[in-house]
């Protein structure tokens, strides 16, 4: 770069304007200022990159030809200083006023404002997974031995606090009491709550804030490792304490059941569902997949995402939906655990897993319940628009589950998280990752007062689940509303009974408590799409600026490019210049000052209001081979033919644009 | 100079029409670059430096593709719809209700039909699963009367069959449309009770005219096979009773209605409007009468809506269609048509159900924004409904229309198109294997129902909250019972039973009520703006501009390639014509100005600058004052007036 301009510098002084080709030249300018076509400069001719030779003629370069509105004036005319100021305020004001508005366009661009779409859509619906349980906990044999053993504990328990001696068909177990109360730790008591020290002792974890008249609470203790901080984990009511109890001893037993269980046999399975039907047509085994649940007892899943073709709904209505009838009768295996008859159904999304606990809908027995359906998807825009995950994979919380995200999964799986990380062990109704084994206080001697501590930072979002785990961006939802009936009518029972007891070993004298009928159904094939879509987009905001460019301006990106070419043209002369002088300096002075000086003359010599092009250099280089070197006609005398009112004058520009040329 | 070349020298002259001025694109383009407006052109002829020049070329382009570029985004995202969601709060009307028994018609009534059909199922069941004979059912000997001298009449047509556990996967094909020729016995021509083991599944057999062709239909539960069984037999007899009968064999709508209250005031039977459903019978609708105003509600809450108790008299069941108790509540707009299958709630008996609704209006955009149509007129099914369109009715009505054309009859469920009758095995002996088929098509998207079937644009929906509670309490049942049966002395004449009654309640949980409306995002004068925009953004162009652009790039273009091909043309000619004489000079350059003689136009001022400038007779002596005078502009198209200048020369 460098190279080429000082060549182009050396190269062109030496193409001084010869007097008669000259004359020639202005000749052919009156004819027109446009050369015909082959007297075009050639490649050769015209260099890379021109650059004017002074600031004066880059000035008038600039103001000849530049596009920006105001700036004209405001530079170029310099004849009245009133003007001047006055183009120079207005100058200001209408700049003043684009910043502002642009301003205020970006600032609404970048905070990212999204509008809500509302499509409401009809299609063929993919029918959603539907997951059922029996909500009977089924009794492993493996572990048989110890439920048992806790059975017989807490009738003893019973027996000792509420004076109740239940069924009789565990008296077998009361042989044993004395000595087998002892095997269990945390044992169920009865407390006084001293009335002062309940808001003052904080060991007492109240879980009824209302004032208890009894001044007795039922709760068990826990401790941590050392046994130097312990706290009651009390309960007002004796039904949820017992619960509660017999709960976390259940779940200190199931945690010792083997890895690999072998499958529950089908039969247990086949007992539960009579008859199942979608879309009019009987469906089997291959529709559903089966897991245990150990509070929910066997669910079943119907076309979830193993089902090799997924069931498909192109009409609404109760006669295209899955119809199944269900065993309700109570085998009652373990009584303790499930207070609740009927099912429980729950309607999710094939790559969802069933979160029998979130949501769900109870089935009562005797009753057939109708469960329509609306779809509902939400899609939230991600990025910079709104704080969503795509997929999950940036949410700081390991996926646990064998599932895709979501917000639910997500908040599983970080709880899990920090009870590993706190308790050291894994808690049963959430997935473990590898090695880590669930809770039993036969090895983790402290884990309930480490899960209960952690539950309570867990609700007050102490472990920061809640902020962890964003939103998903799409989330597909299905909203139910269940109608009820009475099934089977009084007069169609007769048969209805007989044949189940016939086909499914139904024991008729349950009558209608053992059996229920569920159907689940699209109300309307008609869903709503929620969908965020920016509200400013690049284009728009493109859009807004141009105008408010145009409006206040009249100047474009290109006059910004004109802007920056020239503070890059003022660079490099400035650069030049300085390097000339230093170079005529240093090596041959003379010749410096004297280019010095005619600089100066140029400038003097030119009136100020030329407004001229600067077509000349192309023309003078066209004349370039036009062999003439002997001319010495001094250029400056074409300044002098007029006072140049026309901007076509062509000598004036020739002279300024070539002061070096002279000698 | 020949009389014609005069005239047409001065029709050229005179022609108000010349072409452009510039004799080469090459200059026109310096024209244009000059003399436009928009930015960037003129830099590309008025920068010095090859580089420079490119670089101007460059940005130039640049700003031009952007300037296409974004306005395409725009026109393509012109068709968006903004989203506003209104919430008013104001005097609801209330929706029409339609409530149905689940039972259609009294069994009683109906029974005389349906007596034939109903011993063979009980045969049947005898037969399949040996049921012992009914010993409680009052009339258990008219059975056995029956029995004895009855030809099975319905199972012959369509028998009951029982298929081996085995070969259940192979009937199971036959629901993918395959065919397979099923061993089936004939169970009903078994003397001997079989007792059908968990193993073995139940299914009929449909078969086409020809019987060569047949569907299974297997079912899981035997309950499943007998109630689908029972239904097509039932349909078959149902289809040929005039409907005044059917009417009649259903419940009055004093019979259903025991009480009724709407908005604090007590209504009876005459606010409903009997509406005939083919599946459940007589069914009633509250605040659809025609000719009278939409009753609206003034207050949201329990108290105000409509509270009615239902008779639903469950010795009346049929035992083998319905096996479930209770009505059906449909809620729907006025002249929507009540789909007691598809949105129905049921209400169970013995409770009371409170239904809160919610109201919610969504109007859509119809073309070019979406596919939805405003009243179904451009949706190419008829509407066979005496209703207002929506989906569901287009997809039933082509499902009708389909069957009507493939099977020569419609089907029971749904209203009858013109000149078409419901099937009956009397008439269409194959039908059902028909409308198997047709349904089989119609779920899989065969029969491009689901195609054509354009959504509503606008629709009113209202979303339900149901609760339940016991109903009536045991304290209070002792006095409501007896009061209730007073009431209903005149229609029924036994002691109301408390499993015998519902209550339902159907309110506004509140008056608010909500618009969700869909208008454009864009209209045309913000479209026009945003062009305005980018344009002046990128280019300070404007409309006048893009105008310039047509008539440069377009008009002049062309008229200086057409002349050129003009002028080739002509030399060719004239080449031709000349042949013989090789001595003549090539090309006039010498004697005449090329463009002057060449051209047909007038002679602009660029044509005549091409005057050579006759080589090597250069004389030096012309003196130059005369320049200033010449006041030559940057753009030599000032002047172009005409070739005045020429003369000065």
């Amino acid at each position: 770069m460098e190279g080429t301009k000082l060549e182009e510098q050396d190269a062109s002084p030496p193409q001084p304007t010869p007097g008669l080709t000259k004359g020639d030249k202005h000749e052919e300018q009156g004819l027109g200022p446009e050369p015909a076509a082959p007297q075009q400069p050639t490649a050769e001719e015209e260099a890379l990159i021109e650059f004017h030779r002074s600031y004066r003629e880059l000035f008038e370069f600039f103001c000849n030809n530049t596009t920006i509105h105001g700036a004209i004036r405001l530079v170029c005319s310099q004849h009245n200083r009133m003007k001047t100021a006055f183009w120079a305020v207005l100058w200001l004001c209408t700049f003043g006023m684009m910043y502002w508005q642009f301003g205020l366009l970006f600032g609404e661009y970048f905070s990212y404002p999204v509008s809500l779409n509302i499509n409401l859509n009809s299609d063929k619906l993919v029918f959603p997974a539907v997951t059922i349980c029996t909500l009977n906990p089924y009794r492993y044999p493996e572990i048989k031995e110890e439920l048992e053993e806790l059975d017989r504990i807490t009738q003893q328990t019973l027996f000792d606090l509420y004076k109740y001696d239940s069924s009789p068909t565990l008296v077998a177990g009361s042989r044993g009491r004395r000595d087998l109360r002892s095997t269990l730790p945390h044992p169920l008591q009865r407390l006084r709550v001293p009335r002062q020290a309940r808001s003052a002792a904080s060991s007492v974890r109240d879980n009824n804030p209302q004032v208890d008249w009894k001044d007795w609470k039922i709760g068990f203790q826990l401790c941590n490792q050392n046994k130097s901080d312990c706290f009651y984990q009390t309960y007002s009511s004796g039904v949820d304490a017992v619960r509660e109890w017999y709960r976390f001893h259940y779940i200190n037993i199931l945690s010792r059941l083997p890895e690999t269980l072998p499958s529950l046999e089908e039969d247990t399975l086949g007992n539960f569902i009579f008859a199942c039907r979608f879309n009019q047509v009987s469906c089997n085994q291959a529709n559903y997949s089966h897991f245990h649940h150990p509070m929910y007892g066997n669910c079943y899943t119907f076309n979830d995402k193993n089902n090799s073709n997924l069931w498909m709904s192109s009409m609404p209505g109760v006669n295209n939906g899955l119809s199944l009838m269900l065993r309700t009768e109570q085998n009652d295996f373990i009584p303790l655990l499930s207070t609740v008859t009927g099912a429980r159904v729950m309607v999710h999304g094939q790559d969802e897993p069933a979160f029998m606990d979130d949501g769900g809908f109870n089935l009562r027995p005797g009753v057939e319940t109708s469960i329509s359906m609306r779809k509902e998807a939400l899609d939230r825009l991600g990025g910079d628009y709104g704080d969503c995950t795509k997929n999950g994979s940036d949410v700081p919380v390991k996926n646990l589950y064998p599932s895709k995200y979501t917000q639910q999964v997500c908040i599983h799986s970080c709880f899990q998280e920090n009870m590993i990380k706190e308790c050291g062990c894994a808690y049963i109704f959430y997935p473990r990752p590898q090695n880590v084994e669930y809770c039993d206080y036969r090895k983790h001697s402290s884990w309930g007062y480490c899960y209960y501590k952690l539950q309570a930072d867990f609700s007050s979002d102490h472990l920061g689940c809640f902020t962890k785990c964003r939103k998903p961006c799409s989330v597909t939802s299905y909203q139910l509303s269940a109608g009820y009936s009475r099934w089977p009518s009084v007069t169609s029972q007769e048969w209805v009974f007989e044949m189940l007891s016939r086909q499914n070993n139904y024991t008729i004298n349950n009558k209608r408590n053992g059996v229920a009928k569920v159907n689940i159904f699209f109300k309307e094939l008609n869903y709503k799409t929620n969908s965020e879509s920016p509200s400013v987009t690049m284009v728009t905001l493109l859009s807004n600026l141009g105008s408010q460019w145009s409006l206040w301006f009249g100047s474009s990106v290109l006059s910004v490019v004109e802007m920056a070419e020239l503070i890059f043209d003022l660079l490099v002369i400035t650069f030049l210049m300085l390097l000339r002088r230093f170079r005529s300096r240093y090596w041959s002075p003379g010749r410096g000052d004297r280019g010095a000086q005619e600089v100066a003359s140029t400038q003097a010599s030119s009136p100020p209001s030329h407004f001229c092009p600067h077509p000349t250099p192309l023309y003078l280089s066209q004349l370039g081979p036009a062999p003439s070197p002997a001319l010495t006609a001094p250029p400056p005398a074409y300044a002098t033919l007029g006072p140049c009112p026309s901007p076509g004058g062509s000598a004036g520009a020739s002279s300024s644009a070539y002061p070096l040329g002279g000698p | 100079m020949a009389p014609g070349e005069k005239i047409k020298a001065k029709i050229k002259k005179n022609l108000p029409v010349t072409g452009p001025q510039a004799p080469t694109i090459k200059e026109l383009m310096r024209w244009y670059c000059l003399n436009t407006n928009t930015h960037g052109c003129r830099r590309i002829v008025v920068s010095r430096g090859r580089l420079r020049r490119l670089l101007w070329i460059g940005f130039t382009l640049t700003a031009v593709a952007l300037i296409l570029w974004q306005c395409a985004l725009l026109v393509f995202s012109f068709y968006t719809v903004s989203v506003s969601i209104k919430v008013h709060f104001r005097k609801l009307d209330f929706p029409a209700v339609t409530i149905c028994n689940i039972n259609p018609y009294k069994y009683s009534a109906v029974r005389h039909l349906l007596a034939d059909l109903e011993q063979e199922t009980r045969e049947a069941l005898k037969s399949l699963y040996g049921f012992p004979e009914s010993r409680k059912r009052r009339d258990a000997e008219s059975w056995s009367s029956v029995l004895e001298g009855m030809q099975p009449r319905f199972s012959h047509r369509i028998p009951l069959l029982i298929f081996d556990q085995y070969e259940k996967g192979k009937a199971r094909d036959f629901f993918t449309g395959r065919k397979r020729k099923v061993d089936g016995r004939i169970i009903h021509k078994a003397s001997n009770v079989m007792h059908i083991e968990s193993k073995q599944v139940v299914g009929f057999q449909l078969c086409s005219n020809d019987t060569s062709d047949c569907a299974t239909y297997t079912f899981s539960s035997g309950i499943n096979a007998i109630q689908e069984w029972y239904k097509l037999h039932y349909m078959n007899i149902m289809a040929q009773v005039p409907l005044e009968k059917k009417i009649n064999m259903s419940y009055s709508a004093e019979e259903l209605l025991v009480t009724c209250f709407f908005d604090g005031v007590s209504c009876d039977a005459r606010n409903f409007t009997l509406f005939h459903h083919p599946m459940h019978g007589n069914c009633y609708t509250f605040n659809n009468r025609e000719n009278e105003t939409i009753l609206s509600t003034s207050m949201g809450g329990s108290e105000y809506g409509l509270q009615v108790i239902l008779y639903i008299n469950e010795e009346e069941y049929n035992p083998f269609l319905v096996s479930s108790t209770g009505a059906k509540v449909i809620i729907h707009r006025q002249d929507e048509y009540p789909f007691v299958e598809d949105v129905g709630t049921e209400i169970e008996t013995a409770m009371v159900t409170s239904i809160g609704m919610h109201l919610t209006e969504s109007f859509k955009l119809s073309e070019p924004y979406s596919q939805c149509t405003e009243d179904g007129s451009d949706v190419p099914i008829r509407n066979i409904y005496n209703a207002a369109y929506s989906l569901q009715i287009c997809l039933h009505s082509c499902f009708q229309t389909k069957m009507v054309e493939k099977c020569g009859c419609a089907q029971y469920g749904q209203p009858l198109p013109p000149e078409a009758n419901y099937c009956n095995y009397q008439q269409h002996p194959n039908w059902m294997y028909c409308y198997y088929q047709l349904h089989r098509a119609f779920v899989q998207e065969e029969l491009g129902c689901q195609s054509v079937c354009k959504e509503a644009c606008s629709f009113k929906e209202w979303t339900l909250t149901t609760s339940l509670a016991q109903w009536p309490s045991v304290v209070s049942e002792k006095w409501l019972l007896p009061v209730l049966t007073w009431d209903q002395g005149r229609q029924i004449n036994k002691k109301l039973n408390k499993t015998d009654l519902a209550k339902l309640l159907i309110f506004y949980k509140d008056l608010n009520q909500r618009s969700i409306m869909e208008s454009p995002a864009n209209s045309i004068e913000m479209l026009l703006s945003n062009f305005g925009g980018q344009l002046g953004l990128w280019m300070s162009c404007s409309v006048v501009c893009v105008i310039e652009i047509i008539e440069v790039f377009f008009i002049d273009f062309f008229s200086i390639i057409a002349r050129r091909q003009w002028q080739k043309a002509k030399e060719w000619w004239a080449r031709k014509q000349a042949p013989p004489c090789p001595e003549a000079p090539h090309s006039p350059q010498g004697q005449d100005n090329p463009a002057l003689d060449i051209d047909n136009d007038l002679p602009t001022f660029n044509s005549a600058l091409h005057l050579p400038p006759a080589l090597g007779t250069q004389v030096p002596g012309t003196p130059p004052p005369k320049y200033n005078t010449l006041r030559l502009e940057r753009a030599f198209s000032n002047q172009l007036t005409d070739t005045q200048m020429l003369d000065e020369l």
